[in-house]
């Protein structure tokens, strides 16, 4: 996998068949607590600017509802792909995937990696009508290194 | 640990786990069951103590797991819950005959704002998820550390934390909703209702202002409004206080209401 600068700072690569945004940052916390607030959908709104709601649950082979405001009147209807907790999980549709990583760097520190890739053979044809994600990228890994170290902080 | 040594720990402990206990039931009879069942379950165990905690800690440790067995099933209660069963007991014939004995033969039914609020504040805790419910109590009213509460809950510190977090910034959000002491658009006003009810020749704004949270109404640290609430809480034994009669049938009616509810809603 891609290494990126752990800047909160997205970087989107566009191709002709894809386009692939990516954000990483660390954050002063344990990765369950991350991995918690990853994974505890009807949470997201507290805490999350950039989503709206999620129905469902996020576990193996689940489906969850997501609307997010990036595209408010949209609802996607995304399948939990792969679930190795604490560690990796994958949404997505036919269009394309959503990666999110922890991985454990240091005393209490946590690299949170979050990567998604459309595209496809028509993806040509609309991908002048898919709005760039990086800002929302960064705005997320900044909600989600708010509030973990928050409640890392927590006495 | 001999016995003995043990039986007299267990007994201090006691009033506290049977007021945590039923803070998580909602339920007398569950309550005793479950101190029994600790105490027998504790004092066949004892050469299992290894003394890497306090034997408070162990006994709540063996307490929550029974509880959280037998709550494992149960469905959580909605936000809403005190607007459920205030419907249901207006529409039940024996509930205010029920209250009116209550005041007649007992000398702990006295009506008080502030353990309506305990009442209230027990009755929201309950639509927490289990595991939050358990954190903010261990902490907030009975003062664990957040590493014995990890110990109870055989988690990690890291998770306790995040229960807490999220626990209490969903009762903040609940309470900023619902609670017409702190929110003049709050919906709920069952302090005042029952208070005229209950106490006709009191004036409710006067007594109000001796509720320290409804003073502070404006502050907008929202939190410390919360943590004042549980100050109220943590001073009041639903067992023994002035009115714990009176409160402890109002938990029964609701967690028996809130029983047929879910039932109605699973089918």
């Amino acid at each position: 996998m891609a290494t990126f600068s752990s800047n909160g700072k997205a970087v989107t690569t566009k191709k002709i068949f894809s386009r692939e945004t990516a954000v990483s940052i660390d954050i002063q916390a344990d990765k369950s607590i991350i991995w918690a607030l990853l994974t505890n959908a009807n949470d997201f709104p507290r805490w999350n600017s950039t989503i709206i709601s999620i129905d469902g649950t996020i576990a193996q082979g689940q489906t969850i509802k997501l609307k997010a405001k990036l595209d408010p009147k949209r609802e996607f209807k995304l399948k939990i792909k792969e679930f190795d907790a604490d560690n990796r999980f994958v949404w997505g549709d036919a269009m394309g995937n959503r990666v999110y990583t922890l991985k454990s760097i240091g005393n209490n520190l946590t690299n949170f990696t979050m990567v998604e890739k459309i595209g496809g053979p028509l993806f040509p044809l609309f991908a002048n009508m898919i709005p760039p994600f990086d800002e929302a990228f960064e705005q997320y890994a900044k909600d989600l290194k708010n509030e973990a170290e928050t409640i890392s902080k927590t006495k | 640990m001999t016995i003995e040594q043990f039986t007299t720990t267990f007994e201090l402990a006691r009033p506290q786990l049977k007021s945590y206990l039923l803070r998580i039931t909602a339920s007398v009879e569950d309550t005793e069951d479950i101190v029994q069942d600790t105490f027998i379950k504790a004092s066949t165990k004892l050469d299992t103590f290894r003394a890497e905690s306090t034997v408070k800690t162990w006994i709540f440790t063996i307490a929550s797991n029974i509880a959280k067995d037998n709550l494992r099933a149960k469905k959580r209660w909605p936000a809403n819950v005190t607007d459920i069963c205030r419907e249901k007991a207006l529409a039940n014939p024996n509930y205010f005959p029920e209250i009116a004995n209550i005041m007649q033969t007992s000398p702990h039914a006295v009506f008080e704002i502030k353990e309506h609020i305990t009442f209230c504040l027990t009755c929201i805790s309950k639509s927490l998820p289990l595991e939050q419910q358990i954190c903010i109590l261990l902490k907030e009213i009975y003062e664990f550390k957040i590493s014995e509460i990890a110990e109870i809950l055989q988690t990690t510190e890291a998770m306790v934390k995040y229960y807490l977090h999220t626990s209490r910034s969903k009762m903040v959000s609940i309470f900023e909703g619902r609670c017409a002491l702190i929110n003049k658009e709050g919906v709920c006003h069952q302090c005042s209702e029952l208070n005229g009810i209950f106490n006709p020749k009191q004036n409710f704004e006067e007594e109000k202002n001796k509720i320290e949270f409804a003073k502070k109404a404006n502050d907008p640290n929202r939190e410390h409004l919360l943590d004042l609430r549980f100050k109220i809480m943590k001073e009041i034994d639903p067992f023994n206080s002035k009115g714990s009669d009176l409160q402890l049938l109002h938990i029964q009616h609701n967690r028996i209401v809130m029983e047929n509810y879910s039932e109605k809603n699973n089918e």
